[in-house]
C-alpha cells in the first residue's frame, strides 16, 4: 500500500511539472474519452492488505474502460484456437478481442508518456499509436500473405481519412447545426501534404510496372518486378525520412500548431468522472511498462490467429480477402479512436478530431507502410509499394477529396456526408472485386494475358 | 404598373394579392430570407426577360379573352428570345414535310433556345407558389429538363454511348466553357476592380463533383484491373452492379446537397444584391406574373415541345444556351456569385442527378448503362474538376482564370474532335 502510494505520489509530482495539456497529444485525448473512473470503493472492501494494491492495479488496467465488456473475447479466442472450434469463430472472436486491447495499449502508452516527458511521449505515441495495424501487417508478412498486408494498411488509411473523419464531421455538424465549426487548417495541411507524398511513392512503382508492360520503357534488371522492388525500397527510405521530419516539426519546432484546443469542460477541473483522464498517472511506471508488454504479446497472439484464419473466413462468409482486409480489419483496429473522434466532434473540438484521424492516417501511410517494406527486405520477403491500380487509385482520390474538403478551415455536416459516401463507394468496389486465383502471395507484378471476364463494357 | 398583372385576378390566391402589394413597392432587391428565396439560377435568366407590353392586350374587348391573351403575352413574348419561337413551328413542319435532315436539325436547334429559357422562367413562377424547397427541387429537375429528356430518349433507343457523351459534354461545358467565358469577359470588363466571390459555395459544389468523379473512376479502374489480371470478378456484370450502387450513392449525395442548400445552410446561397438600373429592360421577378395552374400547364406544354424537338437533335450546348448568356451578363456586372451558382450548380445537377438518374432508369428499362465513361472521358472530367477546384480556391477572380478554363475546354474539345468513334452497331 505504501509502495503504491509512493509511486502515485511520485507520479503526481512529475505530473505537476508538466502543465496541463503539454504531454497529451490528440491521439491520447481521444482515447481518454472512453475511460471511466475506476471505482475505488470496491477495492477498499478487500480485507487482505497486500492484495489491495494488486487488485487496484488490475482494476485500473482492465476495467477502466467502457470497452471492458469485450475483454472476455480474448480468452474465448485462445480457447477456440486450442480446442479447434471453427476457423470462423477464431477469426471473429480474435477481432472482437483486439478492440479493447488496442484501446488499452493506447492508455498504457499515455501513462508511460506522463513519466517520460512530452517529446518522448509524443515519439512513443507516434510509433506505438497504431500498434495493432503494425503487428497484423508483420504477421501477414511472415506468412507471406502480401494481399492481406497491403490491403489492411491501405484500408487503415482509407478508414481514417474517410470513415472516421466522415462520421465525426457528420455527427458534429448535425449536433452543432447552427454553430460555427472552425479548426486549424495548418495542421490538416501538413498532414495532407505528407499523405500526397505517400501517394506519389505508391504511384511511381505502379506506373513503372504499367509503363514497362505497355512497352513505353524498359528496365535494367531482368524483370519489372525487381526494379519496382528496388524503387519501392528507395521510396520507403524517403517516406521514413519525411516522417522523421514531420515528427521534428510536430514535437519540436512547431508545437504550437498541434496543441489541442483548450479542453476546459464545464463539469469542473481534471479528475472528475466525466471521462477526461487526470494529469496524474493512474499506474506506476513499472506496472504500466509491464502491462504494455503483456498486452502487446496478447495482441500478437490474436493477430496471428486473425491472419491465419482469414482465408477460410472469407470463403465461409462469401467476401473477398481484399474486402475483409480493407474494410473489416481497419474498423476493428480503429474502433477506439473512431469513438473518441466522434465524441470530440460532438463537443465541437474539431482540432482533436482532425489530429486523431489525420495523424493516424499519416502515421500508417508514412511510417508503418515503409517500415513493413524494410522489415520484409530484412526477412527476405519481397514486398513493394505497388498496391495495384484499384487500391492506389482509390487512395489517390480519397486523399484528394479529403485535402479539398479540409481546405477552408470550417466544417459542416455535408462535408462529413461526402467523405462517408466516398468510403461507401470504395467499399462497394472492393466488395465486387475478387482476388484472382494464385495471386494472393505475389505482388501482382505479373500482368497476365487479359482474361476479360467483363462483358460488353470493353470499348477500345 | 402593367395592367396584365391586375388582369390575373382570375387566379385570386392570397399569394397573388400579397404579390400585388409587393409589386407596388417596385423594388428590385431580393429579400434576405423571404419565403420566396431567389437563387442565382433564377436571377440569371431574368436578365433575358423584358416587360411584356400590356397596352396591346388592353385593346381586346372581351374580358375572358383578355386574360388568356395576357397569359400568352407573358409567357410567349416575355423574353428577348421570342423571335426564335417560330423556328419551333418551322422545325415541326419541316419534319412532317420531310424537307432534308439539315433543315430540321438547324431549325430544331434554334427552336430549343427560347424553349429552354422559358422553361426556366416557368419553373421560377411555380416556385413562387410552392415555396423554395419544392421549387428548388422542381428547378433542379426542369432546369436541366433538356438534358434529362435527351438522355432518356436516347436510352430508350439503346444509344448508351451517345447519352454518356452528351452528359459528359454538358458537365464539361458548364465547368469550363460557361465559367471560363464568364470569368474571362467579366475580368476584362472589370479590369481594375476587385472581383470577389464566396468560395464556400464553390467548395461545396466541387466537393460533390469530386465524389462524382470517384464514382466514375471506380468502375473504370475495376475494368482495367480485371483486364490486367490484378483482380477478378465473380459475375460478368460486376461493373454494372457497382455502377448502379454508386448511382444510388450519388443520388443520396445530391439529396443531401439540396437539403443543405435549401434548408439548413441557406445563407451560403443568397445571391449578391442585384441592382438593375434599367427597369425597362429587366422585369422585376419578386412577384409571380402567372397563376399557379397556368404556370404548370405551360410548363407541361413546353416540356412536351422540348421533348419533341429533342427527339430530333442531341446537343448539350443548346440546352445551356440561355443559362450561358445569363451567366456572362452577371459576370460583366461583377456579380460572380450568381455566375458561379449557375455554372457550378448546373454542372453538379447533371453530374450528381441526371447521370445517376439515367443509370437507374436504364436499370428499370433493362438497358446496361454503367458509370464507366472510358478513359479519355473520365480523365478529362477528372482534370477539368481539379483545374476548376484549384482555380476557384481563393475567392477572387481575374481574367486569366477565365482564359485558363477556356483553353482547357479548347484542348479537350480538340482531343475529342481528333478521335474517331468506333463504327456503327456500338452499344
Amino acid at each position: 500500500m505504501e509502495a503504491a502510494a509512493m509511486e502515485a505520489g511520485a507520479g503526481r509530482k512529475l505530473a505537476a511539472r508538466h502543465p496541463h495539456g503539454r504531454s497529451r497529444t490528440a491521439h491520447n485525448m481521444s482515447s481518454s474519452s472512453l475511460r471511466k473512473k475506476s471505482d475505488a470503493a470496491l477495492v477498499r472492501k478487500v480485507p487482505v492488505e497486500p492484495l489491495r494494491p494488486l487488485l487496484a492495479n488490475l482494476q485500473e488496467v482492465f476495467l477502466a474502460t467502457k470497452l471492458a465488456v469485450l475483454f472476455p473475447a480474448v480468452p474465448l479466442a485462445i480457447a477456440a484456437q486450442c480446442f479447434r472450434f471453427g476457423q470462423v469463430w477464431v477469426f471473429a472472436l480474435s477481432l472482437l478481442g483486439l478492440i479493447p486491447l488496442a484501446e488499452r495499449v493506447s492508455f498504457l502508452t499515455e501513462q508511460i508518456a506522463l513519466y517520460t516527458g512530452p517529446t518522448v511521449g509524443g515519439l512513443l505515441n507516434a510509433t506505438c499509436g497504431n500498434a495493432t495495424e503494425l503487428i497484423i501487417a508483420l504477421f501477414a508478412l511472415v506468412k507471406g500473405k502480401m494481399e492481406v498486408v497491403k490491403c489492411s494498411l491501405l484500408g487503415s488509411v482509407l478508414s481514417n481519412l474517410l470513415l472516421v473523419l466522415g462520421t465525426s464531421l457528420f455527427c458534429g455538424g448535425v449536433v452543432n447545426l447552427g454553430a460555427h465549426q472552425p479548426y486549424d487548417r495548418k495542421q490538416s495541411d501538413v498532414s495532407t501534404g505528407l499523405l500526397l507524398l505517400g501517394v506519389l511513392c505508391h504511384s511511381m512503382p505502379l506506373l513503372l510496372r504499367y509503363a514497362v508492360a505497355a512497352g513505353e520503357h524498359s528496365v535494367l534488371p531482368v524483370s519489372a518486378g525487381d526494379s519496382t522492388l528496388a524503387l519501392s525500397r528507395a521510396c520507403s527510405f524517403v517516406m521514413l525520412a519525411s516522417y522523421v521530419a514531420y515528427l521534428f516539426f510536430q514535437l519540436k519546432t512547431h508545437r504550437q500548431l498541434f496543441e489541442p484546443q483548450d479542453v476546459v469542460d464545464g463539469d469542473g477541473g481534471g479528475g472528475d468522472g466525466a471521462g477526461e483522464a487526470d494529469e496524474e498517472p493512474a499506474l506506476g511506471f513499472a506496472s504500466a511498462a509491464f502491462w504494455l508488454v503483456a498486452m502487446t504479446v496478447v495482441i500478437s497472439v490474436l493477430s496471428e490467429y486473425v491472419v491465419g484464419t482469414i482465408e477460410p473466413t472469407s470463403e465461409s462468409w462469401g467476401l473477398s480477402v481484399s474486402f475483409i482486409s480493407v474494410i473489416l480489419l481497419p474498423i476493428v483496429g480503429n474502433a477506439a479512436e473512431h469513438a473518441g473522434a466522434i465524441i470530440f466532434a460532438l463537443k465541437n473540438k474539431l482540432d482533436i478530431t482532425l489530429g486523431v484521424a489525420l495523424g493516424s492516417a499519416t502515421q500508417i501511410s508514412m511510417f508503418v507502410v515503409p517500415l513493413s517494406v524494410l522489415v520484409a527486405w530484412i526477412m527476405g520477403v519481397q514486398m513493394d509499394l505497388d498496391f495495384k491500380l484499384l487500391e492506389t487509385g482509390s487512395l489517390f482520390i480519397a486523399v484528394l477529396v479529403t485535402a479539398f474538403t479540409l481546405q477552408d478551415g470550417a466544417s459542416h455536416y455535408l462535408k462529413g456526408v461526402l467523405l462517408l459516401l466516398c468510403y461507401i463507394v470504395i467499399g462497394a468496389c472492393f466488395f465486387v472485386a475478387r482476388q484472382p486465383a494464385g495471386h494472393a502471395n505475389s505482388n501482382g507484378s505479373l500482368l497476365d494475358v487479359p482474361t476479360s471476364s467483363m462483358s460488353v463494357q470493353l470499348l477500345d | 404598373m402593367p395592367l396584365s398583372r391586375l388582369l390575373e385576378s382570375s387566379s385570386s390566391s392570397p399569394t397573388t394579392t400579397m404579390a400585388k402589394e409587393m409589386a407596388v413597392r417596385h423594388h428590385l432587391l431580393p429579400q434576405g430570407d423571404g419565403p420566396r428565396g431567389k437563387t442565382a439560377h433564377n436571377l440569371s435568366s431574368s436578365s433575358l426577360r423584358k416587360r411584356s407590353d400590356a397596352s396591346l392586350v388592353r385593346k381586346v374587348p372581351c374580358a375572358a379573352l383578355r386574360s388568356l391573351l395576357a397569359n400568352l403575352n407573358e409567357v410567349l413574348l416575355g423574353t428577348k428570345l421570342f423571335l426564335l419561337f417560330p423556328a419551333v413551328l418551322l422545325a415541326i413542319a419541316a419534319t412532317f414535310l420531310h424537307s432534308g435532315q439539315v433543315w430540321v436539325f438547324v431549325l430544331s436547334l434554334i427552336g430549343l433556345v427560347p424553349l429552354a429559357e422559358r422553361l426556366s422562367f416557368l419553373t421560377e413562377q411555380v416556385a413562387f407558389y410552392t415555396g423554395p424547397t419544392v421549387g428548388g427541387l422542381l428547378n433542379a429537375t426542369f432546369g436541366n429538363v433538356t438534358e434529362v429528356i435527351i438522355a432518356l430518349c436516347a436510352l430508350r433507343e439503346g444509344k448508351i454511348q451517345v447519352v454518356k457523351c452528351s452528359l459528359l459534354g454538358s458537365v464539361l461545358s458548364n465547368l469550363l466553357l460557361v465559367l471560363g467565358t464568364s470569368l474571362f469577359l467579366g475580368g476584362i470588363a472589370n479590369l481594375r476592380a476587385d472581383q470577389p466571390y464566396d468560395r464556400k459555395q464553390a467548395d461545396v459544389n466541387t466537393g460533390l463533383l469530386m465524389l462524382g468523379v470517384l464514382c466514375h473512376s471506380l468502375p473504370l479502374m475495376l475494368r482495367y484491373a480485371v483486364t490486367s489480371g490484378e483482380h477478378a470478378v465473380v459475375s460478368g456484370s460486376a461493373a454494372l452492379d457497382l455502377s448502379r450502387a454508386c448511382s444510388i450513392v450519388m443520388l443520396i449525395a445530391y439529396l443531401a446537397y439540396l437539403f443543405f442548400q435549401l434548408k439548413t445552410h441557406r445563407q451560403l446561397f443568397e445571391p449578391q444584391e442585384v441592382e438593375d438600373d434599367d427597369d425597362d429592360l429587366v422585369i422585376s421577378q419578386d412577384e409571380p406574373v402567372l397563376g399557379f395552374s397556368s404556370a404548370m400547364i405551360w410548363l407541361a406544354l413546353m416540356t412536351l415541345v422540348t421533348a419533341l424537338l429533342s427527339d430530333i437533335i442531341l446537343l448539350p450546348i443548346v440546352g445551356n444556351a440561355a443559362e450561358h448568356a445569363g451567366a456572362v451578363i452577371f459576370a460583366l456586372k461583377n456579380k460572380l456569385d450568381i455566375t458561379l451558382g449557375v455554372s457550378l450548380g448546373s454542372a453538379t445537377q447533371i453530374s450528381m442527378f441526371v447521370v445517376p438518374l439515367s443509370v437507374i432508369v436504364a436499370w428499370t428499362m433493362g438497358i446496361p448503362m454503367d458509370l464507366d465513361f472510358n478513359l479519355l472521358e473520365t480523365g478529362s472530367l477528372f482534370l477539368a474538376i481539379l483545374v476548376t477546384a484549384f482555380t476557384l480556391q481563393e475567392g477572387e477572380s481575374h481574367y486569366l482564370k477565365g482564359l485558363l478554363l477556356l483553353l482547357c475546354y479548347a484542348v479537350i474539345s480538340v482531343c475529342f474532335f481528333v478521335i474517331r468513334r468506333p463504327s456503327a452497331g456500338v452499344v
